[in-house]
């Protein structure tokens, strides 16, 4: 059994994205119900959110930005940037605190408090680029973790791993040229669904060639291809990357049942994924991942997935 | 929609009396595969492309490039014994939809685009075309693309429009495209968003089918046999 943190802050639900808005409070807080129910919540360990330091979250997020965000969320707006990014006062805040959340459970990895944990955050990270938020995103939470891992911890090699349905073009593109940082991605064909990345040619530039690996899914596709690619692709990649940590953007909007993508994972594909990156990971990084909360719509689906998540991790 | 801003204006010419081997190495420098050839007025009078070059070299300098010899002997063929003489031009006021006819009537890569005079102004190639239609899907920008049919009607797509609008949603772009049945058509609406979910429902309950991504169909219909 593995020593697993959670983070999870009530604050996070302050985020209000208004009626209609599929990512909701509501579904932290059918995480948070799915990993209690499962008894779980007494064997893990809590990572307490602070609101991550502003020098961590700009190394990734230029001032600008990060101030405008700010000023946007303050001024009582509801909306930054897109009709998609429906925000209120607190968001700003609640942005902050999942960085910072995130960042602390780097922290406790790193210094043997834990050994891996599972981040029910929100606002989410993924599609957040250096000035610009997009897709529900504002601060890109792994990609920010991936930066304190290289220059707080000094860190060699990081996989990031994106199983969201959507492409994670934030975090693609702030790692493209960076050979240290590996971004590996499945999600549904860009060209059926947002937000239009994440192609397979797409294999990052310059020194970072080489170093993003994008394997889009069909519409209708599952579990089948899903491993297959992961058979083929993700874990031969650990043994020739061989990444010291592994973060996880996860996303459970694969799910079948759930009406963001067109893809058909079962929830017994969800548990597979993390039980065979655990081993991998374990194999090559010391068992050291981080996972972060991305997508996922699908509210009576969420408890179980993330319950299952959560118990792999402890199961180590 | 005029050529005129589609073109490529700073357009990498080649003089006539030059050879084989400068037009060789000025392609592969700029990655490109059309010379317009001019004079020192930039009148066009004619084109090189990489193939005309290709069927010029002899078979020893394909087999061993730096083959001296070979390269003496080719380096009197001078550009304007190989060059296409009046090539097909297209005026800087031909629209962008000429051109996509043309291009494909007459099976060329590229065509100058010289004024009423003759002079050279420009010059449009396939690339230039395919980053305007790429312009035209809007995917460059972050979005969901979504395939309604409806039939074929006066006022379906103000239908559509209005309930994408009332999403608070905005248009990447909108295409309208044959469909196998003749009484109906596609409707691809390319959405800036993220979340489709509602609009997809919407639709549905507006008496839309929501197209299977797996069924979509851009290029024309094949015949039916």
């Amino acid at each position: 059994m593995k020593k697993t943190g959670i983070l999870y802050d009530k604050r996070f639900l302050l985020h209000d994205t208004g009626p209609y808005h599929p990512e909701m409070a509501a579904r932290l807080e059918a995480i948070m119900q799915g990993i209690k129910s499962g008894g779980l919540l007494e064997k893990l360990i809590s990572v307490s959110a602070k609101p991550a330091d502003l020098k961590w979250i700009e190394t990734i997020h230029e001032p600008d930005y990060i101030q405008k965000f700010k000023e946007v969320c303050l001024s009582g707006c509801r909306e930054f940037e897109s009709a998609d990014n429906q925000i209120c006062y607190d968001t700003y805040e609640a942005a902050r605190l999942a960085a910072g959340g995130v960042l602390e459970a780097v922290d406790m990895v790193m210094e043997g408090k834990i050994d891996n944990a599972f981040c029910a955050v929100r606002p989410p990270g993924h599609h957040a680029e250096s000035g610009q938020s997009m897709g529900f995103c504002y601060f890109n939470n792994v990609a920010i973790a991936a930066r304190v891992l290289q220059r707080k911890w000094d860190i060699k090699k990081i996989l990031i791993i994106d199983f969201d349905v959507h492409h994670g073009n934030g975090t693609q593109h702030l790692f493209e040229e960076d050979p240290f940082v590996y971004y590996f991605s499945t999600h549904q064909h860009p060209s059926f669904a947002f937000p239009g990345t994440g192609r397979e040619f797409e294999k990052g530039r310059l020194a970072g060639l080489g170093f993003t690996k994008n394997c889009p899914l069909l519409p209708g596709q599952g579990d089948k291809e899903l491993k297959k690619i992961y058979k083929t692709e993700l874990f031969p990649l650990f043994a020739d990357f061989k990444p010291e940590f592994v973060l996880l953007s996860t996303g459970f909007d694969a799910h079948i049942d759930d009406v963001m993508s067109d893809l058909k994972f079962s929830s017994d594909c969800f548990e597979w994924i993390i039980k065979e990156i655990i081993k991998q990971a374990n194999q090559y990084a010391n068992g050291r991942i981080i996972s972060v909360l991305e997508g996922g719509y699908s509210l009576e689906r969420l408890p179980e997935l993330a319950k299952t998540h959560a118990a792999a991790l402890l199961d180590g | 929609m005029f050529v005129s801003r589609s073109m490529t204006r700073k357009v990498i010419t080649i003089d006539k009396e030059a050879d084989i081997f400068e037009a060789q190495a000025k392609m592969a420098k700029n990655s490109i595969r059309h010379l317009p050839v001019v004079d020192k007025n930039n009148f066009l009078i004619g084109i090189i492309t990489d193939r005309s070059i290709r069927t010029a070299l002899p078979y020893d300098l394909f087999k061993n490039p730096a083959d001296q010899d070979a390269r003496k002997k080719i380096s009197d063929l001078k550009i304007k014994d190989i060059m296409t003489k009046e090539p097909i031009t297209i005026s800087p006021m031909y629209t962008i939809q000429d051109a996509l006819l043309l291009i494909q009537e007459k099976k060329v890569g590229a065509f100058p685009v010289v004024d009423d005079k003759g002079k050279l102004t420009g010059i449009l190639s396939v690339r230039d075309l395919l980053r305007a239609f790429t312009n035209v899907l809007g995917i460059g920008e972050p979005g969901t693309l979504l395939c309604v049919l409806v039939e074929e009607k006066v006022g379906q797509l103000k239908k559509i429009v209005d309930a994408v609008t009332k999403e608070n949603i905005s248009f990447g772009s909108v295409l309208v495209a044959r469909y196998w049945d003749k009484n109906k058509r596609a409707v691809f609406l390319y959405l800036l968003t993220l979340n489709v979910s509602r609009v997809k429902k919407k639709m549905e309950e507006l008496g839309f089918e929501i197209l299977n991504p797996m069924e979509w169909y851009l290029d024309q219909l094949p015949q039916s046999t």
